[in-house]
């Protein structure tokens, strides 16, 4: 060993230390402040997407939760606790998902996570949550799968699914537009599940399907797919695309006006994705879960509250995105006020039994947690672009409403296996 | 440049005793590497995040035998990465839970995944390497994308639960998160002696010939092409390795870590940290890169600003990466020191070689 | 019968393709920098357009021009925004001037970082949602040949492509400048020695080459949409346009956006799954029996 190595050695640590001194320096937490009081917080780590595909829906995600926690911060928070929160980045990408539930569960001891965009994400966190028994809500990622095969006993999923839409509309569809169908599928797992749902939905009502478009993910030249469907000439064109995908397809579909020359069925459509799009860009009847402008009871209040604690935000409407954050959120801290403890099991016994009334839901019908599988029941919209107006914020036009227990996704259900309560690790943040 | 310098520097010095198996760097990197658990929680830092850290530093350190010493830039080590993860997986679902038996499928995976490859691209240089890197890489992720049977598409491979693993007498159970973290630091400590010993060799000198001259190389009597497929192999095997070992982190195999963007993150690391003047810039780069993108993350949404932002600083004025700013400060210092005059420059040196 | 109007789309797709890739071409050709942030210029230039044309943060003052027809400010915002892309451009190379001389990697990981920093900007400046960049309704809308619907907008812009291609192809073969600036990719030590201001040059050629970036960008989102980070669907395919027709050739880039076109075109009709698969698969099949690409020589990015 000579004195050059020797140096170079030190020269190493020094620099090993000086960064890691240097960043863990900056390292404060972008955060709630607060939080005095005698009892200690409950910190809720919040996993909404902030980069990629779906940044834009996991802003309006965070909003939401972010307005059921300062509700009840309001009230004194909960069992005398003020609630805290942390949000960190998943990138839309599993591998930091999974990092990033380490990190708030290991490191910033969040009580509870919340927030999903993408599915792979989702499971990617749920994983890591039930390793630990930190419950997990699932609130935005609609894949049949999350409350399937990927389901959790910590994790609940409160949107609707493809396969939901899909009870909601086919048959009706058949009735109205005809018995040929064509189906456009994003090809990856959300895709082909949410395909499949409507082949068998379409075959039972005495449909056929004529033919299937697979598009890769990360198309975003649909003009060969636009030929394709016209030399199909189909009755009904339903296209099972997501992600940044949709939102190509949507541009070029609007730009040649097909929009009206098929009937298109597509799935749920994303407030923040179709925030200040034109019309045109809306083609054909797509699934919602809540709309701003339902004539319902408490719906105004909830849009001016939106608005007065949102006032920095692009989208001056709350839509489904916002509302299915803010719904899970305040549920689970109604659901330990109620359990009158964080133990997980606890709280997990009282989700599993959770129903929410119509009117505090501000949807048609009540809402509940299906033990099975944990997914909420909901009411189901269809909808369609609203041509008779001409304001940017009243996009849609309610077509439908569903009762929850005529969209039921048996299919998922069948598929999902929770684990056992005593399989899952006591948690008591 | 510089590398060649440092590296033949210490090569002559050693070529007389020989290069040593275990360096005193290496004992004092480890030291640090092993009682991070016990100063994590008070920098702010948590055992998960040095489980990732170190699997970095493996991947880093096994990209820079063919960034920093062979100099070919490759866009496409994330397909590598990505194979050794589901290779892992899949060996953990179906052959043997035993994790030391599942790593070597992960790199014995990506090492042909590797070789295969370099088959195509071992006779390119510069610009047409980096894309035909780019492009093989995107055929790989198309196909874990598109093959959902044996990859789980974008779900990917989930539940390959932490096994205990048996080591004869002993028994290592893998379940938390420090038993991993010290896992996985062993493993990187096998590496850097296999690593250290290898860019010392015959062969890691035909590496630094054919980056310094490929032409030359050859006339010299090197089999430049076997060298630089060889080469390649290798260092996509690292990848499977560290890609099977996330796997054991992760307790899943995901398909994103084959894109394109995350195929650069490795290259910045490396880049950064200083691969291309000193074997242990990898390290360095892995360290703050994965650091750095927890804590920026943690700290503002703009965090991909901040990270941008950094990447051109550091190419604006220090090119040669962290270690090379370094090694730069330690020189003047030492040159002042001893109030010597200069030595021969390093362009000048090269010169000669 | 089936296969023609694919074709068709295909050619048109080509061109759309090429154009994604000209500017990219011009400063890989000429300064042997591999512009990543050709992406984040691509998007910037219809973020701007996007403002040029319906400015309002003018407010009132805006109204005015707001009253103007869309046509207009639509042509205007083609000429307008390009130019302040290329003046960014002119920004970038300064920083991207310190890696001269050095590895390409270099240049690579500098304009990476700046298409973070310019995706980040766009983010935090219009928000991470979807916009809209309107078009003039003159081209909009499709048009029925045979019995098949084809978007007139898709057209339009594939000529729009074309003329900028000939104008590009003009002013390099045809101009003073266009020979230094070949010249310049071909040798630059010989152009220095010829008392040609090299480092003018480059200013210049990157600043083109952002400006035509932004120029495609405004083609193009009306067809992909709008969003922070489009540019990483256009800087992949440039690239691998670039690669497939040799690094700095012009007939090479043109040529192999048509190739890619055509493929994608024809496998997006018959077995769609595969449409984003063929063009990698291309790449590397022809690689495997031209080294350089279609028409490329050689390069000092090679060594």
């Amino acid at each position: 060993m000579n004195n050059h190595q020797v140096t170079r050695g030190m020269q190493f640590t020094g620099a090993v230390v000086l960064s890691i001194a240097l960043l863990a320096g900056a390292s404060c937490k972008k955060s709630s402040s607060g939080g005095d009081g005698a009892k200690p917080p409950i910190v809720i780590g919040i996993t909404a997407d902030a980069s990629g595909q779906y940044a834009a829906s996991g802003d309006s995600d965070r909003r939401g939760v972010l307005m059921a926690i300062a509700e009840f911060n309001a009230k004194g928070g909960v069992l005398g606790r003020p609630i805290k929160w942390v949000h960190l980045d998943t990138e839309t990408t599993p591998a930091t998902g999974s990092r990033v539930a380490e990190r708030l569960i290991k490191q910033d001891k969040v009580a509870f996570l919340v927030g999903a965009m993408s599915s792979g994400v989702a499971n990617a966190i749920s994983q890591v949550a039930q390793k630990y028994g930190v419950i997990y809500l699932n609130t935005n990622s609609s894949s049949p799968s999350e409350s399937g095969e990927n389901c959790h006993r910590v994790k609940f999923v409160w949107d609707g699914n493809g396969n939901n839409f899909a009870q909601a509309s086919v048959k009706g569809a058949i009735g109205k537009f005809g018995k040929k169908w064509l189906l456009i599928t994003n090809d990856y797992g959300w895709g082909h599940d949410t395909s499949n749902g409507t082949r068998k939905l379409v075959t039972k009502n005495g449909g056929t399907i004529v033919g299937e478009i697979l598009v890769p993910q990360g198309t975003r030249d649909f003009s060969a797919t636009l030929l394709k469907i016209q030399q199909y000439s189909p009755d009904v064109v339903a296209a099972a695309v997501g992600g940044d995908d949709l939102k190509a397809m949507r541009a070029q579909v609007g730009q040649m006006k097909l929009g009206s020359k098929y009937a298109w069925i597509n799935n749920q459509q994303d407030w923040p994705d179709v925030y200040g799009l034109p019309r045109t860009d809306l083609f054909g009847v797509f699934g919602t879960t809540w709309y701003h402008g339902f004539d319902l009871p408490g719906v105004k209040e909830f849009v001016a509250r939106y608005q007065k604690e949102n006032a920095d935000s692009k989208i001056k409407t709350p839509g489904n995105v916002f509302y299915n954050g803010y719904w899970a959120t305040r549920s689970l801290l109604e659901a330990v006020e109620k359990a009158k403890t964080t133990n997980n099991v606890a709280v997990i016994k009282e989700l599993e039994q959770w129903k929410i009334p119509a009117k505090d839901r501000m949807q048609d019908h009540d809402a509940y947690m299906n033990p099975k599988d944990h997914q909420l029941q909901q009411t189901v919209y269809l909808a369609s672009a609203n041509l008779d107006s001409t304001n940017p914020d009243d996009l849609f036009k309610i077509v439908s409403n569903t009762a929850p227990g005529e969209v039921e996704d048996k299919d998922s259900e069948a598929k999902c296996k929770l684990e056992a309560y005593e399989a899952t690790p006591a948690y008591e943040p | 440049m510089a590398l060649t310098n440092s590296v033949t520097t210490k090569s002559a010095l050693a070529g007389a005793r020989g290069v040593g198996w275990v360096t005193r760097p290496m004992l004092v990197t480890l030291a640090l590497l092993l009682s991070f658990p016990l100063w994590a929680e008070t920098v702010g830092l948590y055992p998960y995040l040095g489980i990732e850290v170190v699997i970095w530093m493996i991947y880093a350190l096994g990209f820079n035998l063919l960034l920093g010493y062979t100099g070919l830039p490759s866009f496409g080590h994330g397909a590598f990465f990505g194979v050794g993860a589901y290779a892992y997986a899949l060996c953990h679902q179906s052959i043997t839970q035993n994790p030391l038996v599942a790593l070597f499928c992960g790199a014995l995976a990506g090492g042909l995944a590797a070789a295969l490859v370099a088959c195509f691209i071992a006779h390119r240089r510069g610009i047409y390497f980096a894309l035909m890197t780019i492009a093989c890489g995107q055929v790989f992720w198309f196909v874990s994308m598109k093959w959902h049977s044996l990859t789980g598409g974008e779900d990917g491979l989930l539940n390959i639960h932490r096994a205990t693993m048996s080591l004869g007498v002993a028994h290592l159970n893998l379940q938390g998160n420090i038993t991993v973290y010290y896992f996985v630091v062993a493993v990187l400590a096998i590496c850097l002696v296999f690593l250290w010993r290898l860019v010392h060799s015959p062969f890691g000198k035909a590496l630094q010939a054919i980056r310094m001259n490929e032409t030359r190389a050859r006339f010299v009597g090197y089999n430049v092409w076997l060298t630089k497929w060889a080469v390649f192999a290798l260092s996509g095997a690292f990848a499977g390795l560290s890609g099977g070992l996330l796997a054991i982190a992760q307790e899943s195999a995901y398909p994103n870590v084959m894109s394109v963007h995350a195929s650069g993150f490795v290259v910045m690391a490396t880049l950064i940290g200083g691969g291309t003047v000193s074997f242990w810039g990898p390290l360095i780069g892995a360290l703050v890169f994965i650091v750095a993108r927890d804590l920026l993350g943690a700290l503002t949404e703009t965090w991909l600003l901040w990270y941008g932002l950094l990447f051109m600083l550091v190419v604006l004025f220090k090119p040669e990466g962290i270690a090379g700013a370094w090694q730069g400060y330690k020189d003047r210092l030492f040159r002042r020191a001893a109030a010597i005059p200069p030595p021969i420059t390093r362009e000048a040196e090269n010169g000669s070689v | 019968m089936n296969l023609l109007p694919h074709v068709v789309n295909g050619v048109a797709l080509g061109v759309l393709f090429g154009l994604l890739a000209l500017g990219f071409m011009l400063i890989v050709g000429v300064m042997e920098v591999i512009n990543l942030a050709h992406g984040s210029l691509f998007a910037l230039g219809a973020y701007l357009a996007m403002e040029i044309i319906s400015p309002r943060w003018l407010g009132a003052a805006g109204e005015g021009f707001l009253a103007l027809p869309l046509a207009l400010r639509y042509g205007l915002a083609l000429v307008l925004a390009p130019l302040l892309v290329g003046v960014l451009g002119m920004g970038l190379e300064r920083a991207v001037r310190r890696t001269y001389g050095k590895k390409a990697e270099y240049g690579l990981l500098l304009t990476f970082g700046a298409a973070l920093v310019l995706e980040e900007a766009i983010r935090i400046v219009w928000g991470p949602g979807e916009q809209n960049l309107p078009v003039p309704d003159s081209v909009n809308g499709g048009f029925v040949v045979g019995d098949l619907i084809y978007s007139r907008y898709r057209f339009f812009a594939a000529a729009l492509g074309i003329v900028l291609m000939a104008l590009v192809w003009v002013f390099l073969e045809r101009t003073p400048y266009g020979a230094r600036v070949k010249a310049g990719a071909h040798d630059s030590e010989m152009v220095r020695a010829l008392g040609i201001n090299i480092s003018r040059l480059r200013v210049f050629v990157f600043a083109f080459g952002a400006a035509l970036a932004a120029i495609a960008g405004i083609i193009l989102t009306p067809i992909w949409g709008l969003r922070p980070h489009v540019g990483v669907d256009a800087v992949i395919p440039a690239f691998l346009i670039i690669v497939l027709g040799g690094v700095g050739s012009f007939w090479g880039a043109v040529i192999a956006g048509q190739l890619v076109g055509i493929t994608v075109g024809i496998t997006g009709g018959f077995a769609a799954e595969w449409s984003m698969m063929s063009m990698y698969l291309l790449l590397i099949f022809v690689l495997t029996f031209r080294a350089r690409g279609l028409l490329g020589k050689k390069s000092a990015l090679e060594a």
